[in-house]
């Protein structure tokens, strides 16, 4: 493990927080779609580390944003500017970086290793749209990141709200897809609850197109150690392990 | 300089920290952030002679100072061990372990008749004591006749040193251990995890699908320090103390009650290169303390 310093914390309202970190290693050397397992560096309390997708690199440090959903996340999003973390990484197997168009579909948190892969695109001209899919209003904020791919986003909020498309990220996709068409070579990229994930794979209109998804799942080590995070292979033949073979996978190599 | 050595029976240790099975793979994993070279020894996963699937999702729980897990034996057999992992453990100087298993006895002599062959490999560690096996409970230290059959099976086809791995699911303590001495097992390891459950309040059903789960971490170190200091006061076979190790000082507890060597578990999980603090921290507390050799202070609080 390496140390890491906080430089920079955001937070909106008691449950998101995005954290800039100093540690060259992972700014360096991490792709879209890897992650960090991270701990707070005093104590053993949480005993394991949290898996926490990479959002941004910028020069020697990165950026992690995340909920706030049990007690680890919890103290990790209590630490302060300047205090230090314990990071490994970065670890697992990102998203496939050359498709001809991308098309990034996010939910809620799910925006995370896609913010990544959207600027990985932006800066090296491969053409995407970005849907991002939000619950309520406190969760609207997260539109606000999506303004650094101007003009090529769309998204919507399941509660009603002016301006915006009302209802799921799928729903938005949906309709997008009625007036657009994919070209060979475009692959579809998303992250987010599982419902969501699952609704898009089943999606009959994109049945052709690759489909990569980013899974979210209880880890113990990250490394390929302990096999904690096992997720069901779509043949039937055991289970892939989610900070090893992933945790980006092809949606059709998964069981649904 | 002080001398970490440490001599059980048979298998010669360069230091007493070894990596506990399912803990660190198949070496490989662990490799790039751990030197190998500084430990003791690794104990490589449970291998079955079949590749094994292991257990449905979800497999891990943390709790306070613990983690509930079951994985269920997943691994990828004796044979793919061999072919892919073994030449790339056996580039280390560390003496390697390894645990092994079945469904049924003639699956546990079959693994070690594979690795028997072996020269590189230092000795077995069987496995009767995982609390999560397709046969749920009955966990095989449990029942005297069958361990007996499986280590008398076991010992007939290898001249390796012998571990038996035992948990908390012993029955008969005294028992158990006669038969392990008079069938010739050379080492005892414990503790296992501790069979635990997890109840989620908001779904109102258990958390595991196989309900109980194994129990391990800094949670279980004063459970384990007992069974182990129990066991040393029974047994003239050395021990491996194992339990929620996360510091030197907890290695030292063990040592200290008379453990010949400790594994490391949870805390591998939890930062892949903590076995080489205890390591350092083992050597600073001989040299702060002047005792030169760490065989002198083994069992000195009994």
């Amino acid at each position: 493990m390496r140390e890491a310093i906080i430089e920079e914390k955001k937070s909106w309202g008691e449950r998101f927080i995005q954290l800039k970190l100093k540690e060259e290693e992972i700014a360096h050397c991490a792709q879209p779609g890897q992650f960090v397992m991270v701990r707070a560096q005093k104590g053993f309390d949480p005993l394991l580390g949290r898996p926490l997708a990479v959002m941004k690199v910028e020069g020697d440090s990165f950026y992690l944003f995340w909920e706030v959903v049990g007690r680890g996340t919890k103290i990790l999003a209590s630490l302060n500017l300047g205090s230090k973390l314990e990071v490994l990484g970065p670890l697992g197997k990102g998203f496939s970086l050359s498709p001809s168009q991308a098309l990034i579909v996010a939910g809620g948190r799910g925006i995370t290793p896609l913010y990544f892969l959207a600027s990985h695109f932006k800066k090296n001209e491969v053409p995407f749209t970005f849907f991002l899919g939000v619950k309520n209003k406190e969760e609207l904020f997260m539109v606000d990141f999506l303004q650094d791919f101007s003009g090529a986003y769309f998204w919507s909020c399941e509660e009603p709200i002016e301006g915006g498309f009302c209802g799921t990220v799928i729903s938005l996709f949906q309709s997008w897809l009625k007036d657009n068409y994919l070209p060979p070579g475009s692959r579809i990229y998303s992250c987010g609850p599982e419902g969501m994930l699952k609704s898009l794979y089943r999606e009959e209109k994109i049945r052709d197109i690759p489909l990569e998804v980013s899974l979210e799942t209880f880890m113990g080590c990250g490394f390929g150690v302990c096999m904690s995070c096992a997720v069901e292979k779509g043949n039937d033949e055991g289970y892939f392990h989610v900070c090893k073979d992933g945790p980006v996978f092809l949606a059709r190599e998964l069981k649904w | 300089m002080v001398n970490l050595a440490v001599n059980l029976g048979r298998l010669n240790l360069k230091n007493p920290v070894i990596l506990a099975s399912g803990t660190c793979g198949y070496g490989r994993e662990i490799a790039p952030y751990l030197d190998l070279n500084r430990v003791g020894a690794i104990t490589v996963k449970g291998l079955s002679y079949y590749p094994f699937p292991g257990n449905p999702p979800p497999r891990l729980r943390e709790v306070y100072a613990g983690v509930l897990n079951s994985i269920g034996l997943e691994n990828k057999g004796v044979r793919r061990f061999i072919q892919e992992d073994l030449s790339f453990l056996s580039s280390f100087d560390t003496c390697l372990l390894v645990n092994i298993w079945g469904h049924t006895e003639d699956e546990f002599t079959r693994v070690a008749q594979e690795l028997d062959k072996l020269e590189r490999i230092d000795a077995l560690e069987l496995n009767v004591s995982c609390p999560n096996t397709e046969r749920g409970r009955a966990v095989f230290c449990s029942d005297l006749e069958t361990l007996k059959s499986i280590v008398a099976k076991v010992r007939a086809v290898t001249q390796k040193p012998l571990i038996v791995k035992l948990g908390p699911e012993v029955k008969e303590w005294e028992k158990t251990l006669d038969v392990l001495e008079n069938e010739g097992v050379d080492i005892l390891s414990l503790t296992n995890s501790f069979p635990a459950l997890f109840v989620d309040v908001e779904k109102r059903e258990f958390f595991f699908k196989r309900k109980f789960a194994g129990l391990s971490g800094p949670a279980i170190k004063p459970l384990a320090l007992k069974m182990v200091y129990e066991v040393v006061n029974y047994t003239s076979l050395p021990v491996i103390g194992m339990g929620g190790i996360i510091s030197a000082y907890d290695a030292l507890e063990f040592l200290l009650i008379g453990a010949k060597a400790v594994a490391l578990g949870v805390a591998n999980l939890l930062d892949p290169a903590l076995a080489l603090s205890v390591v350092e921290g083992i050597e600073k507390y001989l040299q702060g303390n002047k005792i030169g050799n760490l065989e002198d202070l083994i069992g000195k609080v009994r």
